[in-house]
């Protein structure tokens, strides 16, 4: 008996430990409960739809998050950002629909092909400050989808082009720890540089351009940087989406889609990287569950975003924020 | 090449200018008085068709009558949803307010799409003329609406130079654009004016839309290919800037009629975006951009 | 005519001004004078309705105009004359002066202040078609008194008339204030350069570090020890 709570007692021990070097590393407690949680699912949903829905919803909190990489820090909100998430499906798709090589690699392209156009955003966008840089992203965006509109003897413009899955044997169990794993990564490499002296120095332009000229940071690296990394995520799971969808038409990337990125990033809360996350899976499987609402998803999202930009910007992450000050100050009182 | 298709050419452009004329001078407005990048114009356009279409085809109203209609209602709305939205933000925002209000407007054109849509189905809602005749002008025949559209157009311009330029109201909301701090100062109350502004610029868009209903009927997304245009006016001649608005106008309905005629619909899209990238890269000011800031001097 | 109360102002969380207390009578002319960053500045800005008052109370002619929208102080009355003067740079001197009667409708009387502006600054009437914004720096802030005066206000509130002009200028400046005050308009003066201040003045308050810590006669200012120590440069 004493043996064995001892055993457990050094168990719970090495668990805290491991818990805390993680909350280190920015996997907060709730955000492993909630790691643990999905890659669990399996375990008590038994339904391929509502496996399905998580796939998504992990695929719009990616996105957010990637978005709210460049909108919440360098405060340049990348408005052509669906035609970023496009090219990534399209080049992945048209490379194994002519050349045939393997989606995996297919993807490691499109990530690299969408980084460098993401770069040459950056370039285009250098000279431009505040709004002209959305302005010029969104001129990028709505050019990639009229290029993939245009060039019907290519991608089939608007039916669509056809894209063989990932993997044959893929299941939707696949997908969602792909995904998932997709997620944990992005989410690590990201945390690491925004905790990082470039993430301040991300802030630091965000916050006042002019400012940070003065003090020695230097906009233009961290810029093209900021922009090839974020738009490189987009590229990578524009790809993966292609293979999982199994259809690509101009549509994806449509600035509708970059609206419901950029709501779910700031319902989240800008400058949170998880809000993204949380949003999604909290609004996705809401629109989801209440079918007939799907004509009024969009309504929902836009009024949503409006009611977040004018009366509360910090989004979910502030009622999060406050709800820990909440807890840290009752523990004070007790002690 | 004919000399026949090069005059139509630039007459269609010419006429389809018009109305990116007047839409970007509502856009330009908007921007130079209260500083929002208004993403959800093409809504108020569609809403001016779909207030048109309803006035002269289910009411029967006269042609004048249901633009009239049409004006009165958009300018209605865009009161509304700057006391709604845009007067409430701008008194909780403290820095950050051109982004801010920009995704506002972003967050405002989905909303209303989708309340058309949802309002009106995907239906496209058009009537084949408002007025029966067509007009003959250097050799060619064109229907009267659209040489009418056209005069539309110019008159709304115009009417606005008038007001901006020759009454009490209309300095102020110059005022307004070139120092609010001023514009205070001397009495004036600036969220009427900024009410006012938006609902002149709303009127301006819906008033482009119910005048091109018989060109382009209403339906939801009737404003996404409107919005692009004018965007793309008031960029090469630089935000906020009015009279430049209606020169780029010009150009720009010019350039899409002779890229359309060479490149198709689908490559008249690339060409023009590229055009605007490379205008935006080169010139981020505009064409026509100056130091001092105002909207019509 | 005006009476400040305990007012408390500044900016977000940053606190400037602490229990300000002065009052102005009808006729006379009042100068707030002290050092860079004392709080002059954001005492006027308080009191036009530029800066809401965190607290304390500003009563003009008997009523309660605190926390007021900057236009609404303006139709009570008060002209505040900003020391970057907010000129509509691209329109006319003579737009400028009208949007000054912004509030008043009887063009009549539009025109008679028109023409009282014109006899006194003449260099705005040679000058009525050019731009404001191409005017020089005197002119310009004889433009912008031009327009502070075309609203018939009670109070004229002026901050650093004399900011960035030449000697000379600055001399024509306060002669202007001073034929006003003799027209009977009732002034209330910001200024660093203290000692031609208190020249012209009747009054003046002291405001150091957000605090009135001297009021008293202009007269009685110039002779205070104090004063001439750390601010006149007389030992």
């Amino acid at each position: 008996m004493q043996t064995i709570i001892s055993s457990l007692n050094k168990i719970g021990k090495i668990l805290q430990r491991a818990i805390g070097s993680l909350n280190t590393i920015g996997f907060s407690t709730p955000f492993i409960v909630f790691i643990i949680l999905i890659a669990c699912a399996p375990l008590y949903i038994k339904n391929q739809y509502m496996l399905r829905l998580l796939v998504v919803s992990l695929y719009y909190g990616i996105l957010a998050m990637a978005f709210d990489f460049t909108g919440g820090f360098i405060n340049a909100v990348n408005f052509g950002y669906a035609g970023f998430v496009g090219l990534g499906s399209y080049t992945s798709a048209l490379l194994v629909v002519y050349t045939g090589i393997n989606p995996w690699l297919g993807l490691i392209i499109a990530m690299g092909v969408t980084a460098s156009v993401g770069f040459l955003t950056g370039l285009l966008t250098l000279p431009l400050r505040g709004i002209y840089v959305s302005l010029m992203s969104w001129f990028v965006g709505l050019t990639l989808m009229a290029l993939a509109s245009a060039l019907v003897e290519v991608t089939r413009g608007a039916r669509g082009l056809v894209v063989s899955p990932i993997d044959e044997s893929a299941t939707i169990l696949t997908h969602l720890y792909i995904l998932l794993t997709l997620m944990m990564v992005i989410y690590f490499i990201l945390r690491l540089i925004i905790n990082s002296h470039i993430g301040l120095a991300f802030k630091a332009i965000g916050q006042n351009y002019d400012a940070a000229c003065a003090s020695g940071v230097n906009p233009t690296k961290y810029k093209l940087f900021n922009f090839t990394l974020s738009c490189a995520c987009a590229g990578l799971l524009g790809g993966y989406y292609a293979h999982f969808v199994g259809i690509v038409t101009p549509d994806v990337m449509d600035t509708g889609h970059t609206m419901e990125v950029m709501a779910l990033s700031y319902i989240g809360g800008s400058g949170s990287l998880l809000g993204g996350v949380f949003a999604a899976f909290l609004l996705l499987p809401i629109f989801d569950s209440l079918k007939q609402l799907m004509e009024y998803r969009l309504i929902i999202y836009g009024m949503l975003l409006i009611l977040v930009m004018i009366f509360y910007p910090v989004g979910l992450n502030g009622l999060y924020q406050k709800f820990l000050q909440f807890i840290k100050r009752k523990k004070e009182t007790k002690l | 090449m004919d000399l026949a298709i090069i005059q139509d050419l630039l007459m269609t452009g010419f006429l389809r200018g018009g109305l990116y004329a007047s839409m970007a001078v509502g856009l330009a407005l908007v921007f130079g008085v209260m500083n929002i990048c208004h993403f959800a114009h093409g809504e108020y356009y569609v809403l001016g068709a779909y207030c048109a279409y309803f006035a002269f085809v289910t009411l029967g109203l006269n042609p004048i009558l249901s633009l009239l209609v049409a004006s009165v209602l958009s300018f209605l709305a865009g009161a509304i949803s700057e006391k709604l939205l845009f007067y409430p933000l701008r008194k909780r925002s403290k820095g950050e307010w051109i982004m801010n209000a920009f995704l506002l407007t972003a967050g405002l054109s989905v909303v209303l799409q989708n309340l058309f849509r949802v309002f009106f189905g995907m239906k496209y809602r058009g009537i084949t003329q408002f007025w029966k005749t067509t007009f003959h002008v250097l050799g060619m025949s064109l229907p009267a609406d659209r040489i009418i559209a056209f005069f539309i157009a110019m008159v709304a311009i115009a009417a606005l130079w008038l007001f901006l330029k020759k009454t009490r109201i209309g300095r102020a909301i110059r005022a307004v654009s070139q120092d609010e701090n001023g514009a205070k100062l001397v009495g004036i109350n600036l969220d009427r004016i900024q009410t006012l502004t938006f609902a002149l610029g709303s009127m301006l868009a819906g008033l482009g839309g119910a005048s091109m209903l018989s060109l382009s009927p209403a339906y939801p997304y009737a404003g996404n290919k409107p919005l692009i245009s004018s965007w793309f006016v008031v960029t090469i001649v630089g935000l906020g800037n009015v009279p430049g608005a209606i020169v780029g106008g010009f150009i720009v309905g010019i350039f899409e009629s002779v890229s359309f005629f060479f490149l198709g619909s689908g490559w008249q899209d690339v060409a023009s975006l590229t055009l605007l990238i490379l205008l935006l890269l080169f010139k981020p000011t505009g064409l026509f951009g100056t130091q001092i800031k105002s909207v019509w001097e | 005519m005006l009476e400040i109360e305990n007012l408390q102002a500044g900016y977000d969380r940053l606190q400037v001004l602490w229990d300000v207390s002065m009052h102005i009578r009808e006729g006379e002319f009042v100068a707030l004078i002290g050092a860079n960053g004392a709080g002059k500045t954001t005492t006027l800005r308080a009191i036009a309705g530029l800066l809401t008052p965190q607290g304390g109370c500003v009563r003009f002619l008997g009523e309660n105009i605190t926390g007021y929208p900057a236009h609404r102080i303006c139709q009570a009355g008060i002209s505040f004359i900003t020391e970057e003067l907010n000129l509509f740079q691209a329109m006319s001197v003579e737009e400028n002066l009208l949007l000054g009667a912004y509030l008043c409708r009887n063009q009549n009387l539009i025109k008679t202040n028109l023409d009282k502006v014109f006899s006194f600054f003449p260099i705005l009437a040679e000058r009525r078609k050019q731009l404001a914004g191409t005017l020089s720096g005197g002119e310009r802030r004889m433009l912008a008194l031009g327009r502070g005066l075309m609203s018939n206000p009670r109070l004229l509130v002026v901050d650093e008339p004399s900011l960035g002009l030449a000697p000379i200028i600055v001399l024509t400046v306060f002669k202007t204030l001073q034929e006003l005050h003799a027209q009977g308009v009732t002034l209330l003066l910001v200024e660093q350069n203290v000692t031609n201040t208190l020249q012209i003045t009747d009054r003046a308050y002291l405001l150091e570090r957000g605090k009135i810590t001297l009021a008293a006669s202009s007269k009685e200012l110039l002779e205070n020890e104090y004063l001439k120590e750390t601010y006149l440069g007389k030992r």
